[in-house]
């Protein structure tokens, strides 16, 4: 069995009284694109933070490539690339110059090649200074300085933010090419589309703590459906209460909406009892599945 | 040491280094400039002198008039503000700010995402505290010889001179070892500037009124211009081997505490 990219065990990060991530376990195979949602200040960052050794952990540890994340920490950083949520880059320096300093750090056979390639796939203007570029295009260049020294594992935390929409497209091409020629990606992002497109594997985090770690079409096929009944007469929710309502999504008058993971059978036969104008049960979207996790 | 990170926060700190120095040194030229006159002049000026109070002299560090009429002695006197107390603010301000900034600026998870260990990022920006130091010491006292041997209307010990130079250097030094020092107790990065200034400041004032105030001596020693020998006219003039340890080993203890906070330290971006 080959050695998991990301093995996080038991890991726990506090700051001060204030929780960062509780008892975090998660592993990440060779090859996958893993997501990694969660809404602000669930533990993204922090998560993310150490494994790149930024900050130490409390408790537990984590291992990328079977190595230790803080003693072998510069070893594990030759084969990892890095795209943080704040594309801020040293703002006096030109493009080129801060892609060729980043470049340095590794020992990369025609990279001058591959930095020619990547600028002219992002439509980088090199002679520009980082100052004067816009958060979209800083955001292109924060892509291209992770993926230069051909990392074998990517770790992006909100990737996508600011780019538009063909250049998020272009990204996405890249992603998919690199993770064929054997990159993995742990993809940290709020944006479900995004992950339900490129990830097969994804990890719910929720207040520090993972809640959920499924396969993206496991978590599609779950039993949970959405239903909308429309009554003929007004409901009261608390009235309407049996086994597998998960959750409420809304209730008007007339209307309930919920997130139902019972028998349908049973809701149909309880359903005969009542006057209902309108019924609708459909898969709900990974975005409503996502915040069913967190209501 | 990465060289790649040391070349880069060179090039970073040229621009401010030039300006130091260029500063430092025509504040040093222009005060020569007026030795010659003062020489020439020595009966008035010496006349004059006698009116003043003598804290104020010692306040400038002149224990007698006879000292500046040295050409060593004038340049000892005078210089003091702009070599050691303008090179270190230099050296606190360049230091506190060199790990900090990566943080404040947002651009600390970009460098340790890079295969570089802690020590390693630590001691590559140290060498650029220590060459910068370094630079700003030899070019300033460089500039402060031609000004000696321009003006000089005797000779002057060399030896004496090298050894006032010796002791800023260690002095700039320490405080570029305490900017270090106080930029890894900071909890959350901001910038330190002001506070690191106002410190340099603070130790000098310290050292000046332990010279003025005859019951406040004591506390002077807890300032580090305290432990600069400026008596440069005196022929027994020496580089005291205490002091020359205290520099160092203030400065080598700080740097060893600062590299271990640091190396375990929670980078906030």
């Amino acid at each position: 069995m080959s050695v998991p990219v990301i093995q996080i065990t038991d890991m726990s990060k506090y700051y001060g009284r204030a929780r960062g991530i509780e008892h975090v376990d998660l592993e990440i195979g060779e090859g996958e694109i893993f997501g990694f949602i969660g809404p602000n200040g669930a533990g993204k960052s922090t998560t993310i933070r150490l494994l790149l050794n930024l900050i130490f952990p409390t408790s537990g540890c984590a291992r990328i490539f079977g190595m230790d994340a803080i003693r072998e920490t510069k070893k594990i950083k030759q084969f990892v690339g890095y795209i943080p949520s704040d594309a801020t880059a040293y703002p006096s320096m030109e493009v080129a110059e801060f892609l060729k300093y980043c470049l340095r750090f590794y020992h990369v056979p025609h990279h001058e090649k591959r930095l020619t390639r990547l600028s002219e796939l992002f439509e980088l203007d090199l002679n520009r200074r980082i100052a004067e570029l816009s958060m979209g295009n800083r955001k292109k260049v924060s892509i291209v300085q992770s993926l230069l020294h051909n990392p074998k594992l990517l770790i992006v935390d909100e990737p996508t933010t600011g780019l538009d929409p063909l250049m998020q497209a272009k990204f996405y091409e890249l992603l998919r090419q690199e993770n064929q020629n054997g990159m993995t990606v742990f993809f940290s992002s709020h944006i479900l589309s995004e992950v339900q497109m490129l990830c097969r594997r994804v990890a719910i985090i929720k207040e520090g703590k993972i809640v959920r770690v499924e396969d993206i079409e496991t978590l599609r096929k779950k039993q949970l459906k959405k239903v909308q009944i429309e009554f003929a007469e007004p409901v009261n929710k608390e009235n309407f209460n049996i086994p597998g309502i998960e959750s409420t999504i809304s209730s008007l008058n007339h209307i309930l909406v919920f997130m139902y993971s019972g028998d349908i059978n049973e809701l149909v036969n309880m359903l005969t009892t009542k006057e209902i104008i309108n019924l609708m049960i459909e898969e709900p979207s990974l975005e409503e599945i996502f915040m069913h996790y967190y209501t | 040491m990465n060289s790649n990170l040391f070349l880069k926060e060179m090039r970073r700190n040229a621009v401010s280094l030039i300006l130091w120095t260029l500063a430092i040194t025509f504040l040093i030229t222009l005060t020569m400039s007026v030795y010659r006159t003062f020489f020439d002049n020595q009966s008035k000026v010496l006349g004059m002198m006698s009116l003043v109070p003598k804290s104020a002299l010692q306040f400038k560090g002149i224990s007698s008039f006879e000292d500046l009429l040295s050409v060593l002695g004038f340049y000892a006197v005078n210089n003091i503000i702009y070599m050691m107390v303008l090179g270190s603010i230099f050296a606190i301000v360049l230091s506190s700010n060199i790990l900090l900034k990566e943080e404040y600026h947002k651009t600390a998870e970009y460098l340790l995402a890079r295969p570089l260990t802690r020590g390693e990022i630590y001691f590559s920006k140290l060498s650029v505290v220590f060459i910068n130091i370094f630079i700003l010491n030899l070019a300033t006292a460089m500039a402060g010889f031609v000004c000696l041997e321009i003006v000089k209307t005797g000779p002057f010990s060399i030896r004496n001179f090298l050894i006032l130079s010796l002791y800023t250097f260690l002095l700039n030094i320490l405080f570029g070892a305490m900017g270090l020092f106080l930029s890894t107790l900071v909890k959350r990065p901001r910038p330190i500037t002001t506070f690191s200034i106002g410190l340099v400041l603070i130790f000098y004032f310290i050292y000046t009124l332990s010279k003025i105030t005859e019951g406040a001596t004591g506390i002077g020693y807890i300032s580090p211009f305290k432990y600069v020998n400026m008596d440069v006219v005196n022929s027994a003039y020496r580089l005291d081997f205490w002091h020359v340890f205290y520099f160092t080993g203030i400065s080598v203890i700080m740097i060893l505490i600062s590299c271990r906070l640091y190396s375990r330290r929670d980078i906030y971006v």
